[in-house]
């Protein structure tokens, strides 16, 4: 039995039970790697730490949490990480020129959610496959990022808009709260709305979404354009945290993005996967790289390690899944 | 009047047969990428040069940041093009070599800079040591500790040639100072955010870090954000003295930045492809020193580099290689 009809007879998000099971094995993963790391070295279970984590982990779960809408569908953006680039260096460009963190927000915003609808609509009227329209959108924007910065960076924003990265309420990182909200707005969005439902259904199978009258191409359109706005959330929450833009912020970011959605147990058949699951996926890939930072593994053996447990995640995923 | 009238007349003549020699000649400069600054410095003083001595410069860069492939087509695009002369990065130093053998071939002459190549037949290399980069920049941040206290690393990208000499140079400098304890050497892979997690992450497990070797400015830049964001206090040095370093040298964050002179290795690399067209003496080796740009020293750095001057070549002349 091939993968993609095995994807496709699978029913699409409706089962709670199937659902509960899934992240129950994620959580469990994500159990036995804080347990192993908290017994390695002490300074992994810390108040400290765990908030430094979840920090950490914000600013990948706002690009994946996009692009997991993206995946249900059946489609990819690969844009995403240039999208922030752009986003990020307008809107540095319009705080510096005009004093108001607002302005230049809105601009950020503003930037990422264009780029995501022109992405929809070369998706969803052009009929471009997404890898192809979010490749060439990926070449557009490193192209007009490079000519506009010419290699130069910008940087020192006011306090004020630095809180948004840097800043704590009640001793816990703004980035924090923010991943919460859209952590709970798009759950809510995908599992408990008809447009959620119905991203589902267009990738579990699009056929039967069309003939069954769901206004797929205005899906598609809006699925993009989440994904674009929140790669703008991202790059606004990157800009106030590191206090500087250029142009290759978000180039080493876009394939752990996508591995966090894939990590989260969605698929690239479409139709499966979830926002909590991707949420999980980003928190694995970030607890990978603390644990390697604080056990201060040789940095030679890194990148080897990252991709065993990055396997092995998905790996017994499967197993799980063929059990249930 | 009359005279500086006669003079203003006179001046462009007396110009234009300065520059008699100056045929106009078109140098093909290859660089890296467009996304790291120091590329864009070295692109800078090849257009200084070239402007000084009556000569024009066409860059090629590739798209996808250093790319083999693309740079390869674009070597097969000069030799049609035929420049008078050719000043090439290699994107990588040993991959490239096929390609610095059929500008060879096509007989333009050229100058290797910043990356030495593995192999191909150049009039000179212009370049500065990573090694001594590391190491100069390591003994400033270690004096400055006071030669004892616990550091850190954050390197570059794994296997990058930069990176590996660099960092030897860091852990020479250290091992020179018996008192200072390096607490752990973590890849950041010359990314800012990386830069600034990696930090985040060793702060939970070192309370008392004093000293933080980065192996270029983004990441000491993220390191820096990562210890004001923790409330904590280190000496931090970077590499590349980019302009960004340079404002946090001047306000006291950054304690000094190693610079490897891109400005400079595009004049140079310039000066010298354009002096051996016009049959001039030049040198064959420019190996710099490195300068640890700090507190005391950063004035000539903060200033764009559109406005800075290349050396004269008796002053190139003199840091060449003996």
């Amino acid at each position: 039995m091939s993968l993609a009809s095995d994807a496709a007879a699978r029913p699409s998000g409706f089962h709670v039970s199937r659902e509960v099971q899934q992240l129950a094995y994620r959580l469990l993963a994500v159990a036995l790697l804080c347990a192993a790391l908290s017994f390695a070295t002490e300074a992994f279970f810390t108040a400290n730490n765990i908030l430094n984590v979840l920090r950490q982990a914000s600013l990948l779960f706002f690009l994946a949490s996009g692009l997991t809408l993206v995946i249900l569908t059946g489609g990819l953006d690969l844009s995403v990480g240039a999208n922030i680039g752009l986003s990020a260096c307008f809107a540095a460009t319009v705080i510096k020129a005009t004093g108001s963190p607002a302005l230049g927000t809105l601009a950020g915003l503003a930037t990422g959610l264009a780029i995501g609808i022109c992405n929809g609509l070369m998706v969803a009227k052009l009929r471009i496959p997404s890898f192809i329209a979010t490749y060439g959108m990926l070449w557009v924007l490193h192209g007009i990022t490079y000519y506009y910065m010419a290699g130069e960076t910008i940087h020192g924003f006011p306090p004020g808009f630095r809180q948004i990265g840097s800043g704590y309420f009640l001793g816990v990182p703004i980035p924090v709260y923010l991943m919460l909200v859209f952590l709970l707005a798009g759950t809510i969005f995908a599992q408990r709305t008809i447009w959620g439902q119905q991203i589902y259904a267009i990738g579990a199978n699009p056929v039967a979404a069309r003939l069954t009258g769901i206004p797929v191409d205005r899906r598609l359109i809006l699925v993009y354009a989440f994904s674009g706005a929140m790669a703008g959330v991202a790059s606004i929450v990157f800009l106030a945290r590191l206090n500087s833009a250029e142009g290759d912020i978000g180039e080493a970011m876009t394939l752990p993005a996508i591995a966090a959605a894939l990590i989260g147990g969605a698929s690239l058949f479409g139709g499966v996967g979830s926002v909590f699951g991707t949420f999980i996926g980003a928190l694995i890939l970030t607890l990978v790289l603390n644990g390697m930072n604080l056990l201060a593994v040789n940095a030679n053996w890194q990148p080897l390690v990252t991709g065993l447990i990055v396997i092995l995640a998905v790996w017994l995923d499967m197993v799980g899944r063929r059990r249930t | 009047m009359s005279k500086s009238k006669l003079l203003a007349a006179t001046l462009p003549a007396i110009l234009i047969s300065t520059a008699a020699l100056a045929a106009g000649e078109t140098i093909a400069v290859f660089t890296k990428n467009q996304t790291n600054p120091y590329f864009q410095t070295v692109r800078i003083g090849a257009e200084v040069a070239a402007k000084s001595l009556g000569a024009k410069v066409v860059h090629y860069i590739p798209t996808k940041p250093d790319s083999i492939p693309e740079q390869l087509s674009q070597v097969e695009d000069v030799i049609v093009k035929k420049p008078s002369a050719i000043v090439f990065v290699p994107v990588d130093y040993k991959a490239m070599v096929p390609g610095v053998e059929q500008i060879n071939d096509a007989k333009i002459p050229i100058v290797n800079v910043t990356d030495r190549s593995a192999g191909g037949k150049f009039l000179a290399f212009v370049g500065a040591d990573d090694y001594s980069l590391g190491l100069e920049t390591a003994r400033f941040l270690l004096k400055s500790i006071g030669g004892k206290g616990n550091v850190v690393i954050l390197e570059g990208v794994k296997g990058s040639l930069t990176n590996i000499d660099r960092v030897r140079g860091f852990n020479d400098a250290i091992k020179e100072a018996k008192e200072v304890k390096l607490l752990a050497s973590q890849p950041a892979n010359y990314q800012r955010l990386q830069g600034l997690q990696v930090m985040e992450n060793l702060m939970q497990s070192h309370p008392q870090i004093d000293g933080v070797l980065a192996a270029n400015d983004a990441m000491a830049i993220g390191a820096i954000e990562a210890l004001d964001g923790a409330n904590r206090k280190a000496k931090v040095v970077g590499i590349n003295g980019t302009q960004e370093a340079v404002d946090a040298i001047k306000s006291g964050k950054l304690l000094a930045s190693g610079d490897y002179n891109g400005f400079l290795q595009g004049c140079i690399g310039t000066m010298v492809a354009i002096r051996s067209l016009r049959n001039e003496p030049t040198v064959t080796e420019v190996v710099l020193k490195p300068t640890v740009v700090n507190a005391s020293n950063y004035q000539p750095y903060d200033s764009p580099l559109e406005s800075r001057s290349c050396p004269s070549w008796s002053e190139a002349a003199a840091m060449a290689s003996k």
